[in-house]
């Protein structure tokens, strides 16, 4: 399935920033060679994700749901995007939002609902970034199981990777290539957790994250 | 990166024939290249306002980049160590750019570690030079081009004795009209072309874009009647 509107595609070739160009926190630096996606790009894509969100499931009462792989960054900023665009519109789009902490296994949605009160829903699951699919995929099925009138699904990265096993989000912010790129919500020691800058990782920090080499998303 | 707390000497640069790609000038702290085929990016791959669709051909530098290089900038016009900057804009007029203004933002959330507070930054206008004997100035500007205009007001500014002259540019275009003066910091080295985003802009056009894109050919044509901007 096609995504619904364009996103920007970094490619291999895109040049890359050396860090003293940009706020990079002082613990990490010597793990990471150069930034990829700066904070600030990552935001204006989340804006623009926003607004293609709204005129797509415009109308309705929409429940978003994530599930993060490490904290609510993207997540809490694409939703107030939406806000923001709710405020600034003449058509109001009810939005409820469900994060869950965990990033495997089952999903407990917050507050004590169920995912019973998805039926006859329109329902956005939102990811920080999709590898492989197969988290996307689980919860994809999960969700299915509980009718909802409409399930689509957004991620602000979309890693350009063979293994993929297919599902193209309906939304992607950026297609990055299959590079061991480290993000905060791709640090595998919780080490680069308030990373908001891409990065590509310096030979130090890759002997670090050897054994973490592969995402699992 | 150094710098000296003296009195800023204009360093001389021979006015060069358009610099290659990529390159820069020795003189002044790195900057983020754009280079002269630097393609950007398709205008429906961002939040554009729809009442310039039309006017704007490419987004080619995005609002999010900008603000993330106008953050360093400013840590690193802290980290000069020195306190009460007076932050000067090189234009008689009221209206913040949206540069200095960063500066304020970073400023408030800056937790500079040192004993002595940063201060202030006290923005003046081009009319309050009296004012800047002994002190530490910044001159900030939105784009530099020939660099002409700047040239003329650090020697202006100078006139006045302050402690100490930095300049400060978001943008400065790679130009074989280049008088060859080089600000202290600049966030972007940019090719030489038509470029568009508020506050560039004097018509009082384009105020709610933040990003900076390239024009189309419809826009030129009402741009050409009001003269290049040249500074």
């Amino acid at each position: 399935m096609a995504s619904r509107s364009p996103c920007v595609m970094i490619s291999d070739e895109e040049p890359r920033y050396d860090l003293d160009l940009f706020c990079v926190p002082n613990h990490c630096a010597e793990d990471l060679d150069k930034v990829f996606i700066s904070h600030g790009l990552l935001l204006d894509g989340t804006e623009k994700l926003a607004r293609d969100v709204m005129e797509d499931m415009g109308g309705h009462h929409v429940v978003a749901l994530c599930v993060p792989k490490a904290g609510h960054t993207f997540f809490a900023d694409l939703l107030d995007c939406i806000k923001e665009l709710n405020r600034n519109s003449d058509r109001f789009i009810p939005m409820t939002s469900y994060c869950n902490d965990q990033s495997t296994g089952a999903i407990k949605v917050t507050g004590g609902d169920n995912l019973s009160t998805l039926a006859g829903k329109k329902v956005l699951i939102v990811e920080d970034i999709i590898d492989m699919g197969k988290t996307m995929q689980t919860l994809l099925s999960l969700v299915q199981q509980h009718n909802p009138k409409m399930v689509e699904v957004a991620s602000l990265l979309l890693k350009s990777t063979p293994r993929s096993i297919g599902h193209r989000p309906d939304f992607v912010g950026f297609e990055i290539p299959n590079k061991f790129v480290v993000w905060y919500a791709l640090d595998y020691n919780e080490y680069l957790r308030n990373l908001n800058h891409v990065c590509v990782i310096s030979e130090t920090g890759k002997a670090k994250y050897k054994s973490e080499a592969e995402s699992s998303g | 990166m150094s710098y000296q707390k003296s009195d800023l000497q204009l360093l001389p640069i021979l006015p060069s024939a358009r610099a290659p790609a990529g390159s820069v000038t020795a003189t002044s702290s790195p900057s983020v290249v754009i280079s002269d085929d630097e393609p950007g990016y398709d205008l429906d791959l961002f939040c554009i306002p729809s009442h310039y669709a039309e006017d704007l051909k490419r987004v080619f530098i995005p609002c999010g980049l900008i603000m993330d290089r106008t953050e360093r900038l400013a840590r690193v016009v802290m980290e000069m160590g020195c306190h009460h900057i007076v932050a000067l804009m090189n234009r008689n007029s009221d209206r913040s750019i949206p540069m200095t203004v960063d500066f304020y933002q970073t400023d408030k959330s800056c937790n500079y570690c040192s004993d002595q507070s940063t201060g202030d930054i006290k923005v003046v206008g081009g009319d309050g030079l009296s004012t800047l004997t002994g002190k530490n100035v910044l001159i900030v500007e939105d784009l530099m081009d020939t660099g002409k205009t700047m040239q003329t007001f650090l020697s202006l500014v100078k006139q006045h004795n302050p402690k100490m002259v930095k300049v400060a540019s978001l943008l400065v275009k790679r130009t074989p009209r280049s008088v060859g003066y080089r600000p202290d910091f600049v966030g972007f080295e940019i090719p030489d072309k038509f470029l568009v985003r508020c506050a560039l802009d004097y018509n009082e056009s384009f105020r709610d874009l933040n990003h900076v894109c390239v024009t189309s050919e419809t826009e030129k044509a009402k741009y050409k009647a009001e003269g290049e901007h040249s500074s």
